[in-house]
């Protein structure tokens, strides 16, 4: 049972960082290897002010989302609005950079050995709910006019600024979003496994994540929900597959992609609208 | 001492160069950046190993098994990962996607078979340093250097003047325009993807000899390469070219002044002051969207 | 005038796109741009609408210089344009492509996009209403939620146009509103184009091949070839044009 609980609640942490990775890169086109650094950060941080200077937790929580996100909008600043390859690049460059400072500044953060010593202050039930807030504050997103903005600046930038869209503006915002969504995953995935170390927290970690985005469809909110469900929770418990798990992930992905490119559920959503157009016939363009 | 550094420097730049030039090929002629090619080198670099804990080979066969490796690899990449989103010309972040996972699926493969232990790379050379003059250089970082050079120089010959190169050329620029004059696109493009995997498994050998030891982190040293194009100029052979140098001389020097960890920190932000002040990269250039 | 193009030059590494352009429009004109393939046609809008900026010479809408301004200030401005190559968001409905160009208007926040606050309600709920009302207008009001790429091709169109009204334009560039076009929906947008002007007061430049469509309703046009303007005035002099006749001589005469 104990197995059980840890599995999900895993899976619940995974989901909000690949709720932050969804709005970055399957709404917005921006492919980030780094995003994993910006976990470290709000594991360390928050680890920092709780666990060295004493302070409570949610401070230190806000804190720590806060640091993400202003070193966020720093990268951010010359790399939003640079070529799609040349974002990855960078973005990995900087994951890279980040946890060889990790690494080094070992009086600060334990070095390679990793930082230990987190209260264990998130159980299931809260991972859960914090996940379903995360979620759900996605889908309003997705919605909003930023969600629509980004859609369009992803299909096509050039039109999007011919619509009087403020292209790196919304860029910006959408990668300080992802940031802090990520970041709020780091702090609760320190205080659930109570030890971190800079290891966990590399390129490999921010691909997993695109990776799961994406299998669930190319744009579906719901199709990355499910993902991320199927894919962590199932390896885990046919546990003979954990050692293989990545190449469990790696198969099924290119799967996907060679013989239905658009993921597994495309483009729909589990809304209302969304249910709907499953029982309604295909709609044809009408001769008029 | 500053020659010293120097010849290393180019040394490594040499290598970081092969991984650099078989990511430009990848990105000339998809217009993506091909992640996976981390884990090619990574992958093939232990088939090299292995064949040589099996037969005691020397230097000469392991790299030419290496080489053999890397481009069977890739070759098999190319079919599992990206033929059919070629040919049914995907828009980009599929590539994207597709070669993330096909990097991770190497890489997940090396590690099941070799675990998270470190294999020491075996020796190849009699004599561990040469004499120059009086400049000692290690004999790695010599051989290095030597097979590097020529192997980008033969790179070169064959994109400039084949037959071959003119089709990679071609249909770097144009795919369909290519296709229309006669040219087997996805042949070239599956030749591209062999190439890219020689110029891989080399790589991986030489960082292999570089470093002493191997594990399955190495396809963390292609950040190197990727960065190297980036300095250079995505999709600019040339300017990938000096941009490894460039890189590898950087690279030496600051390990010798401030030591290898923080190097990774000062690579990145060289890397993002470059951005800001010439995008383009080196060699790149600006190309205006038509509306 | 409410649109000053002056003295423009624009060149693409030794091509030159366009050479002296002087062009001027005011409310309520429609200015046709012709020419042949290649004349820099659509550059011209490029410049106008800020995708490029000229290399030399200026742009002045409604007193202001526009000329070195980004898109999306330029748009704001008033600048409302469409493609020749329909560019439409994809992965976006029908209604949601024309709410993309209401939401750089829309006047909430970032905490109200991810929350459902009444100021988040009542801005989409007003943009809703307009998006309609644009649609309608260009005939689209039963394809609300369709995807765009299902529509027909006509439609697309239309849809290129709702999307543009959404800005605002005090100056509506359409380019090629009309290829792809049967003679009875030419004659539809026609008459469309027209109305618009009337209604909504703006200027409207129009390039077109498809000659019915823009002699029938300029008020004026430029002819363009090879990047030079070879011809200004109403459509019956510009038809007669022996400068005209000669540039179209062994082109494609319309489509």
């Amino acid at each position: 049972m104990q197995f059980y609980i840890s599995v999900i609640t895993q899976t619940m942490i995974t989901l909000i960082a690949v709720a932050g990775v969804y709005v970055l890169s399957n709404l917005t086109g921006m492919f980030s290897l780094g995003q994993a650094a910006f976990m470290a950060i709000g594991a360390y941080t928050s680890g920092i002010f709780v666990v060295k200077l004493g302070w409570p937790f949610i401070p230190s929580a806000i804190i720590a989302i806060l640091v993400s996100v202003v070193i966020g909008f720093i990268v951010g600043l010359p790399t939003v609005n640079l070529r799609r390859d040349y974002i990855s690049l960078v973005t990995l460059g900087f994951g890279e950079a980040m946890a060889a400072l990790l690494n080094q500044m070992s009086w600060l953060t334990g070095g390679a050995s990793g930082f230990s010593g987190f209260p264990k202050l998130i159980t299931l039930p809260i991972a859960a709910s914090v996940a379903a807030v995360s979620v759900i504050l996605v889908a309003f997103f997705k919605k909003s006019k930023y969600g629509r903005q980004c859609i369009a600046l992803k299909g096509d930038e050039l039109a999007a600024k011919a619509m009087g869209i403020n292209v790196a503006r919304v860029k910006m915002i959408a990668f300080l979003f992802s940031v802090g969504l990520v970041s709020l995953s780091g702090i609760m995935y320190a205080f659930v496994i109570t030890y971190v170390d800079p290891s966990l927290f590399g390129w490999r970690k921010s691909a997993e994540w695109v990776i799961m985005a994406f299998f669930g469809g190319v744009n579906s909110l719901t199709g990355s929900v499910l993902s991320v469900v199927v894919l962590t929770a199932l390896p885990e418990v046919l546990r003979f597959l954990s050692d293989y798990r990545m190449v469990f992930y790696a198969i099924v992905v290119l799967l996907i992609i060679n013989f239905k490119p658009d993921g597994l559920l495309g483009t729909w959503e589990l809304t209302p609208k969304g249910v709907k157009s499953l029982f309604k016939e295909k709609e044809d363009t009408k001769c008029s | 001492m500053a020659i010293q550094i120097l010849l290393n420097g180019l040394a490594v730049g040499a290598v970081y160069a092969l991984i650099a030039t078989g990511f430009a090929l990848i990105f000339n002629i998809l217009k993506f950046s091909n992640f996976s090619h981390g884990g090619l080198m990574t992958s093939s670099v232990f088939v090299g190993y292995f064949v040589s804990v099996a037969t005691g080979w020397s230097l000469i066969p392991i790299l030419i098994t290496s080489i053999l490796a890397g481009g069977v690899i890739a070759f098999f990449g190319e079919l599992v990962a990206f033929r059919r989103i070629t040919i049914q010309k995907s828009a980009n972040f599929y590539y994207f996607v597709s070669s993330i996972t096909l990097g991770t699926l190497y890489e997940a493969i090396v590690t099941i078979i070799i675990g998270p232990g470190f294999y020491v790379y075996p020796m190849f050379f009699k004599k561990p340093a040469i004499w120059i003059g009086n400049f000692v250089i290690q004999t790695g970082s010599m051989v290095m250097l030597c097979i590097s050079t020529v192997v980008l120089i033969i790179l070169v010959y064959v994109i400039e003047k084949t037959k071959t190169g003119r089709g990679l050329r071609a249909v770097s620029f144009d795919r369909d325009t290519a296709y229309l004059m006669g040219i087997d696109v996805y042949r070239t493009i599956r030749i591209a993807f062999v190439i890219s995997g020689v110029l891989g498994g080399l790589a991986g050998v030489f960082l292999g000899i570089y470093n002493f030891t191997l594990t399955a982190q190495l396809g963390t040293m292609v950040t190197k390469g990727f960065i190297a194009s980036v300095i250079g100029g995505l999709g600019s052979i040339t300017g990938a070219v000096i941009g490894a140098i460039l890189l590898g001389l950087l690279e030496t020097v600051l390990i010798y002044f401030i030591g290898s960890g923080y190097s990774p920190v000062v690579v990145f932000l060289v890397m993002i002051v470059f951005l800001f002040l010439r995008p383009q990269g080196i060699a790149g250039s600006n190309v205006q969207e038509k509306a | 005038m409410l649109l000053e193009v002056m003295k423009v030059w624009k060149s693409f590494g030794g091509v030159q796109a366009i050479c002296d352009l002087n062009l001027g429009v005011d409310k309520g004109e429609i200015v046709g741009i012709i020419g042949p393939n290649g004349a820099g046609k659509t550059t011209i809008f490029n410049v106008i609408s800020g995708v490029y900026t000229a290399d030399k010479g200026s742009v002045i809408l409604d007193g202001q210089n526009i000329t070195k301004l980004p898109q999306h200030e330029i748009t704001k401005l008033g600048i409302g344009r469409t493609f020749q190559n329909i560019r439409l968001f994809k992965g976006l409905s029908t209604i949601e492509n024309v709410m993309c160009a209401f939401d750089p208007q829309s006047k909430y926040g970032f905490i109200d996009s991810i929350l459902p606050t009444p100021k988040r309600m009542s801005e989409e709920k007003r943009g809703l209403e307009l998006c309609k009302h644009y649609l309608e207008i260009v005939g689209l009001k039963d394809k609300l939620h369709s995807e765009p790429q299902n529509l027909a091709y006509g439609h697309q169109r239309r849809l290129e146009i709702a999307r543009a009204l959404m800005c605002n334009p005090k100056v509506l560039l359409l380019d090629e509103p009309a290829a792809g076009l049967n003679p009875t929906e030419i004659s539809e947008l026609s008459n469309l184009i027209v109305d618009l002007g009337k209604k909504f007061g703006f200027a409207i430049i129009l390039i077109e091949h498809r000659l019915e469509l823009v002699m029938g309703i300029s008020h004026r046009i430029f002819v363009q070839n090879f990047g030079k303007t070879i011809s200004v005035g109403t459509p019956e002099q510009v038809r007669d044009d022996p400068e005209v006749i000669k540039a179209y001589l062994g082109a494609e005469e319309g489509k």
